[in-house]
């Protein structure tokens, strides 16, 4: 270990295979690394984990080294020079993944993406864009507003993904219901899988299985991606947006079941269940105070004191009034446009009892949605954990899921979820489950290393209790366990659930794709 | 024959055909054993109703024959699912939906002629148009016999990002990595259909219309051109119980810039059959265009970048001169079988060496 550093604790040191790689990946003309501060911001993502190692200051898995190539075929030679030396190579985007997925479990080389930048070539009159694996998430965004384009991908982690990770996650944003899941706006890739080849899948007809497509969500298991030819639309000059609150979760979610099966294509398709109601604040009820220090990680003492009985948490939530917010927004070219839709939409809704709230708390929600995956760093800081399930299934097994699942970690965590990614068969429910990880982040910067290191044990032991209560309680119901994030590390024990036999498929892919080995083990296959 | 024995013991009826054995599995079980028995004995296999293998048994080796397993096990009206066996016809399942008030949509003629397990194994991958000028495999998941005779049943989910998507190893597969046995398949509401009919000076410009109403995501559920001696007329019909009279406005405000109505043109205009001997493509919008020239367009599944087709040339000619007219216009064509192109594959995409090395490692028989 290196030089003690405030925030981080003890960086990670150079090891001697690390120095020998930098030099071999320098003779390629791909630009290393093996300084602390690069193995230290590698060796984590944005997973609950990864925030309880960086309060308890401790770097369990450091790469050796990190490379930033900047084409397909610097990456090939890369891919190749592991595969020769059998190091383990991690792709990594922005590393803004929540289950593991890019963390370095076993060391070797970390691939960072972000070089991947070829000029972006936008084919406006073809409604395409070509865009290397390492764009970030709102640079591209912004690159295509300028010509009145959009993907229409907007994911919490919109500021700072990269799109290969969008690629390798099957990423999913708040606009599904219109635009589809990342893999609907793929239209040809580029990868370099295991052996060093690249891959360049053709757009258009072409036959047999759809290499592009059973690429997607492979995690860099499979293949590294460089770059993807994307579709893109014209970028809607007006929006529509309602708040509607209905008596119970069973009206709201028969209520957008309805408008999916409308055929209407509302671009926000949003349901909370009571306490995600309560706690966006078009309910007349007050926030109850032990709820509120949750939702605002504020007053580190009284939130553990509260987290310690999250079983009373919950039953004060179901003692509270059972409404449920919908969130529905239309976009379109002119105002009427909208309108008429989303009117369409209201009438469907006032048959299941929903009460029309107006558009100003759905523009304050709409305003507040991408804060919310920071608001957790002040509940990990104060001593909690936050983990997030985004769980999916179809329509007729949504309610029975999600009340399964509160069942199963009534006693672990306090539970909240919304319901999107709303398709005409069915749609998502992401959980989040806020539990006593331990003591606040102030406390274990004051205290000894052993108090950290046993702070740090039983909060990942605490997580991992909900964590898997949850997605046994999913899988029991027949749920796929990962909507959009992913497998990574985090939800590989419960891989065999979801896949049973598939697995053997899984694992001929691994071999047929990674005949080494050497592609970000460790992750999806267990 | 021993594996004739073997076959018979796992439950399958056998049948001589030719040189080989014609195999009838009444369920998936029986049909993962065969399978496994096959694999035993290192057996040539192809299969009937799962897309892209012959009709009859190879020399030597056997032919499963899906036809009995036809049941529809479910049809959840309110949310739009079905559960379906591989051999189910696609016509069979389209009257049972519709019973309960649903669809399968418009589908290309070989397609509804067809098995279910043929429509997601064939060429077009279980692929149809959904609103938003998109395309979509009808598949919500599949259940796939795998090559050792186990089977692999996926969750059925609107989606999902568990690692690669597996269903896609048997979706446009042809059954040669996994045998679809079952699918779980979405379905449409049913509702009449929103027509709507347009001259244009030509059919290629009929065409431009068309891509002009994907790029504005107002793709019609099916579409049709048909040139005469005043210019080409385009049909159209839109689907969906809210949305189709709304779109059907839409393209309206949309071609009315540069083309002129067509109220008397009937509305059975868009179903009417093709003239002669039609072929059915997968193809690019240049593609379509450069087709224009040739004769009429049938259209399903319009998606920003192309759609399926159903090419007919003005006289009765002969099917391979269309055909021979939609690859210079570098279509895909599809059906009918005799003339389906091979497409490229993934050797033309760098994975040539994959693929082998896939079909090693899952123990698909030779």
């Amino acid at each position: 270990m290196g030089e003690h550093a405030g925030v981080t604790g003890r960086l990670p040191s150079a090891t001697a295979l690390g120095k020998a790689l930098q030099r071999e990946i320098a003779a390629l003309e791909i630009v290393a690394s093996c300084e602390s501060a690069d193995l230290w911001a590698a060796s984590r993502d944005c997973s609950p984990s990864a925030l309880l190692w960086t309060k308890a200051r401790v770097v369990p898995h450091a790469p050796d080294v990190v490379a930033w190539p900047e084409s397909a075929e610097q990456v090939a030679a890369l891919v190749r020079l592991a595969g020769q030396r059998r190091i383990p190579l991690v792709p990594v985007g922005g590393g803004t993944g929540m289950g593991g997925g890019a963390v370095p479990v076993h060391g070797g080389i970390v691939l960072d993406t972000k070089r991947l930048v070829c000029p972006l070539r936008i084919g406006a009159a073809r409604g395409t864009v070509d865009v290397g694996a390492g764009t970030n998430g709102k640079r591209l965004d912004e690159l295509l507003a300028k010509e009145r384009l959009t993907l229409g991908h907007a994911p919490p982690s919109l500021r700072t993904a990269t799109v290969g990770g969008w690629l390798a996650t099957r990423s999913a944003g708040l606009l599904s219901t219109r635009y589809g899941a990342v893999a609907d706006m793929v239209l040809a890739l580029t990868a370099v899988d295991g052996s060093g080849e690249i891959l360049r899948t053709l757009e258009g007809p072409s036959a047999g299985p759809d290499l592009a497509k059973l690429l997607l969500g492979s995690e860099g298991t499979l293949a590294i991606f460089t770059e993807a030819r994307l579709r893109v639309w014209r970028r809607p000059r007006e929006w529509w947006l309602r708040a509607v609150r209905f008596g119970s979760l069973r009206e709201a979610l028969a209520a957008v079941r309805e408008v999916l099966r409308s055929g209407l294509r509302p671009h926000i398709a949003r349901l909370h269940d009571p306490l995600d109601t309560l706690f966006a604040g078009t309910d007349p009820l007050r926030v109850p105070q032990p709820l509120k220090w949750l939702a605002e990680g504020a007053q580190a003492e009284a939130l553990r004191l509260a987290l310690r009985a999250p079983l009373l948490l919950n039953r004060l939530v179901d003692a509270l009034p059972a409404s449920s917010l919908v969130v529905l927004g239309f976009e379109g070219e002119t105002e009427d446009d909208t309108a008429e839709e989303g009117e369409a939409a209201l009438s469907i809704c006032r048959k299941e009892r929903g009460e029309d709230l107006g558009a100003a708390p759905a523009e304050w929600w709409l305003a507040s949605i991408h804060r919310a995956p920071w608001r957790q760093a002040p509940l990990f800081a104060a001593g909690a954990f936050v983990e997030t399930l985004d769980v999916a299934t179809t329509w007729q097994r949504a309610e029975p899921l999600y009340q399964a699942v509160r069942r199963a970690t009534a006693g672990l965590a306090l539970v909240r979820a919304h319901f999107a990614h709303a398709a005409p068969e069915g749609c998502a429910i992401e959980i989040s489950l806020v539990g006593l990880a331990g003591a606040s982040a102030a406390e274990i910067a004051g205290g000894s290393r052993d108090d950290a290191e046993a702070d740090l044990e039983k909060a990942l032991e605490n997580r991992e209790a909900a964590w898997s209560a949850a997605l046994a309680a999913a899988a029991d119901e027949g749920a796929t366990i990962s909507h959009h994030s992913g497998v990574g590390a985090a939800r590989q024990a419960f891989l065999h659930r979801e896949l049973g036999e598939g697995m053997r498929q899984l694992r001929a892919l691994k071999q047929a794709f990674d005949p080494h080995g050497i592609l970000n083990p460790g992750k999806v296959l267990p | 024959m021993i594996a004739r024995d073997d076959l018979a013991a796992v439950g399958v009826s056998v049948v001589e055909e030719g040189d080989g054995l014609r195999l009838t599995p009444p369920s998936a079980a029986a049909l993962a054993r065969a399978v496994a028995v096959v694999r035993a004995y290192r057996l040539p296999l192809h299969v009937r109703g799962s897309g892209d293998a012959p009709a009859n048994a190879p020399p030597g080796g056997v032919l499963f024959d899906l036809g009995s397993l036809d049941r529809i096990a479910s049809v959840d009206a309110a949310a739009g699912i079905a559960r379906v066996e591989a051999g189910c016809s696609v016509e069979a399942l389209e009257s049972a939906v519709r019973r309960s008030g649903c669809t399968l949509g418009p589908l290309l003629p070989s397609v509804r002629a067809g098995s279910v397990g043929a429509w997601l194994a064939g060429p077009t991958r279980g692929e149809r148009g959904v609103p938003g000028a998109r395309r979509q495999t009808a598949a919500l998941t599949v259940s796939a016999v795998l090559p050792d005779g186990r089977i692999a049943e996926g969750r059925a989910s609107p989606s999902k990002a568990v690692g690669p998507d597996l269903d896609q190893l048997a979706l446009g597969g042809g059954g040669r990595l996994c045998i679809v046995a079952a699918a779980w398949i979405r379905l449409f509401p049913a509702t009449l259909a929103m027509p709507s009919a347009w001259r244009f000076p030509d059919v290629a410009a009929a065409i431009g219309a068309l891509e002009r109403l994907c790029e504005h995501r107002l793709a019609p559920a099916r579409a049709r051109i048909r040139a005469g001696p005043d210019g080409a007329t385009l049909g159209m019909v839109w689907e969906g119980i809210l949305s189709a009279s709304i779109e059907r406005d839409r393209a309206a405000r949309v071609l009315r810039e540069s083309c002129t109505p067509a109220p008397e043109v009937p509305p059975n205009f868009v179903r009417e059959p093709p003239d002669g001997h039609p072929v059915e493509v997968d193809a690019r919008w240049s593609s379509l265009r450069a087709w224009s020239a040739h004769g009429d367009l049938i259209l399903f599944g319009l998606h920003g970048g192309g759609a399926f087709a159903v090419l007919s040339l003005p006289e009765a000619a002969a099917a391979e001169q269309c055909a021979a007219l939609a690859r210079a216009a570098s279509a895909r064509v599809i059906a009918p079988r005799r003339l389906r192109d091979a497409g490229p594959g993934w050797e033309a995409a760098g994975a040539g060496p994959a693929w082998d090395r896939l079909v090693h490692a899952l123990g698909v028989p030779p």
